[in-house]
């Protein structure tokens, strides 16, 4: 009874003396095996549920885009191939135009600016010379410097001139060509259109191919 | 050169101030008269309805009006207004119409004329 008691103690005294040792290596392998077993988790390919309920999940976020995109397509639609459309786009032009024409036609402010301004320098030029409080050298240095202001004056009129030329030539297109200025306001809305179309049905197919993948990814266990 | 770059600034906002205030309203449309021969100053005075016209530069001039029908007159008999023709100002539309100053009393041309029973003898745009 007494020996097997000391071999006991023996090997008791002999696992105490392993013990430290034992324990860490059997810690350490514990942790690389569970760090082993992680990382094989994390780059391991995802389950068919998991696959599937990710590109369901992206299909059920697209269809409501998809649905509002087919909507906010039909509106675009409807408005470009608006005839009446065309017509308050040539309207618009129109407005424009002829407020540029207001400001420049003869009657009109700036034209009016620009005759003051010369009004003023003639009356200057008339004033200067009969003036006699200068000396002879002095008047005409002066009167030099007014006959430049009037040819400048005049050339900014002759632009103005110009710009009422163009802008009344544009109002009298628009208003002589108006039909047909009308079919190509309306050419452009159709080119709109297709555009629209083009992106919806880039859109549709997009969704297509999403379907595809999702039904293409369900695979019955031993098929 | 800093003056003169406030200078055209300063003019800027002027021309562009005075564009703003013009803006046409809904009623303003444009009268074109054109003189034949052209002359420099065309020194026949012409009237739209009771108001004289400036004299007419190099043959042609651009009105604004307020849309209606106007009168185009010239000077008549010692006194009195002769009537050359009507114009029918349409908005944001130019009438054009021209007047041979060598007739006496000068004489009317519309580029086009309206076809229906009202306007039918009145220059239209």
């Amino acid at each position: 009874m007494i020996a097997p008691s000391y071999k006991s103690a023996s090997n008791s005294t002999a696992v105490a003396g392993i013990r430290p040792a034992t324990v860490v290596l059997f810690a350490l392998l514990l942790a690389l095996s569970g760090g082993l077993a992680r990382a094989e988790e994390g780059s391991a390919p995802s389950s068919p549920v998991e696959e599937f309920s990710r590109q369901l999940e992206a299909f059920q976020k697209s269809v409501p885009d998809l649905n509002k995109s087919i909507q906010d397509s039909a509106g675009t639609i409807d408005s470009v191939t608006d005839v009446e459309k065309a017509r308050t786009e040539i309207d618009k032009l129109r407005d424009t135009v002829s407020a540029l024409l207001g400001a420049v036609s003869d009657n009109g402010p700036v034209s009016q600016l620009g005759v003051k301004a010369l009004d003023h320098v003639h009356a200057k030029l008339k004033a200067l010379s009969q003036e006699t409080r200068f000396k002879p050298e002095e008047r005409q240095f002066l009167l030099e410097q007014w006959r430049k202001l009037q040819e400048q004056t005049e050339s900014a009129t002759k632009e103005l001139d110009d710009a009422r030329a163009q802008f009344a030539s544009l109002l009298q297109t628009l208003q002589q060509n108006e039909d047909f200025i009308g079919e190509l306001i309306e050419i452009r809305q159709a080119e709109k259109a297709i555009e629209v179309i083009r992106s919806l049905t880039r859109d549709i197919r997009d969704a297509s191919n999403q379907l595809n993948k999702l039904i293409g990814g369900i695979k019955p266990p031993g098929a | 050169m800093v003056g003169r770059g406030l200078g055209l600034l300063a003019s800027a906002a002027i021309v562009a101030a005075a564009i703003a205030a013009c803006k046409p309203d809904d009623d303003t449309g444009y009268v074109e008269i054109k003189t034949v021969p052209v002359a420099a100053v065309t020194l026949t005075a012409l009237y739209l309805d009771s108001q004289k016209l400036a004299p007419i530069k190099k043959g042609s001039a651009i009105l604004r009006q307020r849309v209606g029908t106007l009168k185009l007159q010239a000077d008549g008999a010692p006194g009195a207004l002769a009537a050359l023709c009507t114009i029918v100002v349409k908005r944001n539309r130019i009438t054009t119409v021209t007047v041979s100053v060598l007739d006496r009393p000068p004489r009317c041309q519309c580029r086009f004329s309206g076809t229906e029973p009202a306007t039918a003898k009145a220059c239209v745009s």
